[in-house]
């Protein structure tokens, strides 16, 4: 099992320390990490060479990136014009009350992300929402229940 | 020029300038709210839209447009007011309306725009945000909801001081200025906080104190260190409430907040009177007199040298050219000297040796009427000039070198204002930095290439330097006249290429390509610091420095130069002024009179109980304890003096040793001028009252004239004309400009000086300990409370490099003890990668350690590290 600083050492080798790898490095922390933890930032930035506020800039700037644990699974509800339409909002609200947590947050027991996004492209499927990878078309409220059961410990 | 019309005027502008600009200049009316003179454009607020033939259809932002030809603008339209109306309301639609508790009441450009732009009130409607205020940072208050994310903060920040410490984070709507991790953790300059628009950065100095208005100002030079900066004091009820540069907005943290230094509560206030032992308060009256006394029986006993004076690069150029005047006038001897004889100096020395002494021509006294510290001398045709004067640098130049070479300093906190010229000069395309340091430093993020050398080898680094240019160029001909090439490539002959790299540690492709830039480089320029002069051999590295610079500097072209950092506000004029034992003011070798001892020649005299060596020392400031190598030494050898008058703000080390103590004004409580590091004349300007102290000028010439020396002077005006009567390097100079006066035709040329390419590090302790200074303290200034440096920065801290840390078993904050050949000192530590393993870093400001404690003759040297 590798230490998280390891875990570091060993996204930071693929580059090759300037400026401009910020990006594909913050990535490679977020994927490795589920979100941007503070202590490795701070490295991050010591090595590149950009000063700690300009990662703060493009982590916070970045939906793909975040600044607090992300859950297990990571919801996206869409809320899209077509979405929206078809009580995309609903559906949020709905998620949010089941798993008791706000869109942009994780649930306490790191399980679940709740995230509402423009849109995922499927308009023709409205309202819908995403789970990891995985789409869930044509939604109503009362799905909601069934389609977390198996994603819950 | 380039003609075009606003509004229907025709107009001349310079080509270049924005519509904003030329606007401005020409008084015509242009809202804005991002745009600041002091930065580039931004063009976030688009409030400075304008309509353009020929141009977009569409209105464009004037404070980012340039000027052409034939261009006509249009600036205030119905349609135009209705955009700038819609924007107003857009950037007013989660602003906090707190103005009656805001501290920008009555100086916010929101307020005043408000009312221009005739904004009533906002019919938008959108979420409202978290207020997120930072209370917690210090001297920085943060409120972002007051923030119109202008953007000028984060600019300032990034590209004039380089801290890069606030930037915006999120996006849109919920743009937020932040500091990435909460408290701020930056140089704490607070050049933020003046050059935002609105209240969202406030000054915790001046919160609450008074409103923007009430003050009244008074500009003054900065007294901080030798910088130069000009700031305007705010004041009411006699103390001072704030310090603003209204020009370039730019100050470092102990310029702008170190003033409270004025109101620290020991301060001296009264003189004080050694009796049996112990210090009484005394009248003005009997402290002048007993020192006058004691000076008289003092020379009746042991003749006029038995006196030694001491000038201070604190004190104002008045102040030492009067104390000068006090013994070369006054008692005929040129006993005499300054502690930048442990710096400064020491470069002054060097360079005199490879470009002469000052010699000008053609310099006359001018009309009768002059201005208040204006020179009285004017340039003649034809007028000048010769010796090493001529190639330091004046700081507005230095953005124009195309390659700054610094050797062995950290710019930012030797001397700021060098800093911010580099960052300005980073802008041109051609621009290159070489940075040669043992530790890392700020501009090493800025710098294209970073020379990292073995503690103590600065010599053999600048010969490399010189061996690989004239290896590269076997034909080259320096650009300045020279001679004795030939005797200092003779001198480096034995020094090959391996010695070079393995004494250096830096690999020689490096060192190649930093040559290679030397050789091509247009107007190169050198710049050398306090922390490279203090070293044993400071003014042998100096004269390699200067060897340099005479083989690549190309003086005539403007930035070519060479920086070495006076690092006091007056560490330039003490020694301008003569307070040197073998030359006089301008630089003029003693004639007549033989030289005196220098400072360090009369410590060795006291050692032998030389009959030669003083009875009596009168010191203007100049804490020696504090400040001079070896303190155990200085200490022994101060004692055997029989009597000692210190003049001085504060009850310091030296003055618990003297039997007078004369209290002085310092900085805005008194008038006069100083030098800066680049030559520039800084004016200081009265703002506060005394308080029954004095300025320094006032106590020597009240001393003077009770021993009946021709010293008596109505004010600084009066010793000024004078002291300029005699300074023909002063020709032409005035308050901001800068010495030599351009008008004088610069004929440098050099000498040659072989130097000695060796490394002095002595001892075989394990770890090289370099001291040096710290961001927000100059000298121990601003070491009392309160204040603002103190806040921030408020004891020594001995840096570490991790690595050391680890095999020592050290964690942040444990208290080591410090061992050196001549003493030990306990400090805490802080980890930080930036100094290599096996070299510590520990600032020189603090009482207690004292660093000097450690040191024998270097500020560079061998120590052994023990826990606890």
């Amino acid at each position: 099992m590798m230490t998280s600083q390891q875990k570091l050492e060993t996204i930071l080798s693929r580059y090759e320390g300037v400026a401009a790898d910020l990006i594909p490095v913050l990535q490679d922390v977020q994927d490795e990490f589920n979100y941007l933890p503070k202590d490795e930032l701070k490295i991050v930035a010591g090595r590149l060479q950009v000063s700690l506020t300009r990662v703060y800039s493009v982590a916070t700037f970045f939906k793909m990136f975040s600044l607090e644990p992300r859950g297990k699974h990571l919801i996206r509800v869409c809320l899209g014009t077509a979405c929206h339409l078809r009580g995309g909002q609903h559906l949020v609200e709905t998620v949010g009350r089941r798993l008791n947590v706000e869109p942009g947050h994780a649930t306490e027991d790191l399980q679940f992300s709740l995230e509402t996004v423009g849109c995922l492209g499927s308009c023709a499927q409205a309202p819908l929402m995403m789970i990891d990878a995985k789409y869930f078309g044509r939604m109503a409220v009362d799905k909601v229940p069934k389609i977390l059961k198996p994603y819950k410990q | 020029m380039v003609n075009l019309t606003i509004d229907g005027r025709a107009i001349q502008a310079k080509p270049g300038s924005t519509i904003l600009e030329v606007a401005k200049e020409n008084g015509i009316f242009i809202p804005y709210l991002c745009y600041h003179p002091a930065l580039k454009p931004i063009g976030s607020c688009r409030i400075c839209v304008v309509d353009v033939k020929p141009g977009p259809p569409r209105p464009i932002p004037a404070c980012a447009t340039y000027i052409t030809e034939g261009m006509e603008v249009v600036t205030d339209t119905p349609k135009l007011a209705a955009l700038r109306q819609e924007l107003m309301k857009l950037v007013l639609i989660n602003h906090a309306l707190e103005c009656p508790i805001c501290d920008k009441g009555g100086e916010c450009e929101l307020q005043d725009l408000t009312h221009a732009l005739s904004v009533s009130t906002v019919d938008l409607d959108a979420v409202k945000l978290p207020p997120n205020p930072d209370y917690v940072s210090r001297m920085v208050e943060r409120h972002p909801d007051r923030c119109v994310t202008c953007g000028r903060c984060v600019k300032i920040c990034r590209d004039r001081v380089g801290a890069m410490a606030i930037n915006f984070t999120l996006r849109g709507y919920f743009t937020e200025l932040a500091s990435g991790a909460q408290p701020l953790d930056c140089e704490f300059c607070g050049s933020c906080i003046d050059i935002c628009p609105v209240g969202a950065l406030i000054n915790k100095q001046f919160k609450y104190r008074a409103r923007a208005w009430e003050g009244a100002k008074t500009e003054m030079a900065c007294s901080f260190c030798g910088g130069g900066c000009t700031y305007q004091a705010h004041t009411k009820n006699g103390r001072i409430l704030r310090v603003v540069n209204e020009d370039s907005v730019l100050l470092c943290g102990r310029g702008r907040f170190g003033w409270p230094v004025v109101e620290a509560d020991d301060r001296l206030k009264t003189p004080l009177i050694r009796d049996n032992g112990k210090f009484r308060e005394a009248s003005w009256d009997e402290a002048l007199d007993l020192v006058a006394a004691k000076f008289k029986e003092t020379m009746e006993a042991g003749g006029a040298k038995a006196v030694y004076g001491v000038g201070s690069p604190r004190a104002t150029n008045e102040a030492n050219y009067i104390f000068q005047k006090f013994f070369r006038e006054g008692l005929a001897t040129n006993q005499l000297d300054n502690p930048g004889r442990y710096n400064y100096v020491r470069a002054i020395k060097a360079m005199a040796e490879v470009f002469g002494t000052p010699k000008v021509e053609g310099v006359e006294a001018g009309g009768a009427l002059v201005p208040a510290y204006n020179s009285p001398l004017v340039v003649k045709e034809g007028g000048q000039g010769s010796g090493f004067p001529f190639v330091l640098g004046k700081l507005a130049d230095l953005s124009k070198a195309d390659l700054v070479l610094v050797v062995g300093t950290d710019v930012t906190p030797e001397l700021p204002p060098l800093g911010w010229k580099l960052m300005e000069a980073k802008e041109n395309a051609n621009f290159r930095l070489v940075l040669a340091n043992l530790r890392k430093t700020k501009f090493d993020r800025y710098a294209d290439l970073s020379l990292r050398y073995k503690p103590g080898s600065e010599r053999v680094l600048i010969a490399g330097l010189i061996k690989f240019i004239l290896a590269e160029n076997p034909d080259w001909t320096p650009a300045i006249q020279a001679t004795g090439l030939d005797e200092l490539k003779e001198s480096l002959k034995k020094l090959t290429t391996k010695e070079i790299t393995t004494k250096t540690g830096v690999e020689d492709a490096a060192l190649k390509e930093a040559a290679a830039l030397l050789a091509q480089a247009q107007a190169p320029a050198i710049v050398f610091g306090a922390e490279l002069l203090s070293q044993d051999k400071g003014q042998q590295t100096a004269l390699a420095l200067a060897d340099l610079f005479l083989l690549v500097g190309k003086p005539d072209s403007p930035g070519s130069a060479m920086y070495p950092v006076a690092e006091k506000n007056n560490s330039r004029g003490v020694s301008e002024v003569g307070v040197l034992p073998d030359m006089g003011p301008g630089y003029v070798p003693v004639e007549g009179s033989d030289p005196g001892p220098t400072l360090e020649e009369v410590l060795d005299l006291l050692e032998k109980d030389d009959p030669a060596s003083p009875k009596a020392l009168y010191l203007l400031g100049g804490d020696l304890l504090r400040w001079l190598p070896n303190r155990s030494r200085v200490k022994k050898l101060l004692k055997k003096v029989p009597f000692i008058v210190v003049q001085d703000a504060f009850l310091t080390d030296t003055a618990q040793l003297a039997q007078v103590i004369l209290p002085v004004a310092v900085h805005a409580e008194q008038e006069g001028t100083f030098i800066s590091s680049t030559g520039q004349l800084g004016l200081l300007n009265q703002a506060l009252p005394t308080n029954g102290v004095r300025p320094d000028w006032q106590i020597i010439s009240q001393l003077g004239v009770k021993l009946g020396f021709a010293l008596k002077y109505v004010n600084p005006k009066e010793i000024f004309r004078e002291l300029a009567r005699k300074m023909p390097l002063w020709a032409g100079l005035a308050p901001k400009l800068s010495a030599p006066c351009p008008a004088i035709k610069a004929a440098v040329t050099g000498k040659f000086a072989p130097f000695e390419a060796d490394i002095s590090l002595p001892g075989r302790r394990p770890y090289t300990l370099i001291i040096g200074k710290s961001l927000q303290h100059s000298g121990s200034f601003t070491t009392h409370h309160p204040g603002g440096p103190m806040s921030v920065t408020g004891k020594a801290l001995l840096t570490v490099n991790p690595e050391d840390a680890r095999s020592l078993g050290l964690a942040a904050g444990e208290v080591v003890k410090v061992i050196s050949s001549h003493g030990e000192i306990t400090v805490p530590v802080d980890l930080s990668a930036e100094v290599p393993a096996g070299v510590v870093f520990l600032p020189e400001h603090f009482a207690a350690p004292a660093a000097n404690d450690l040191t024998l003759n270097s500020n560079l040297m061998r120590v052994t590290i023990q826990k606890g």
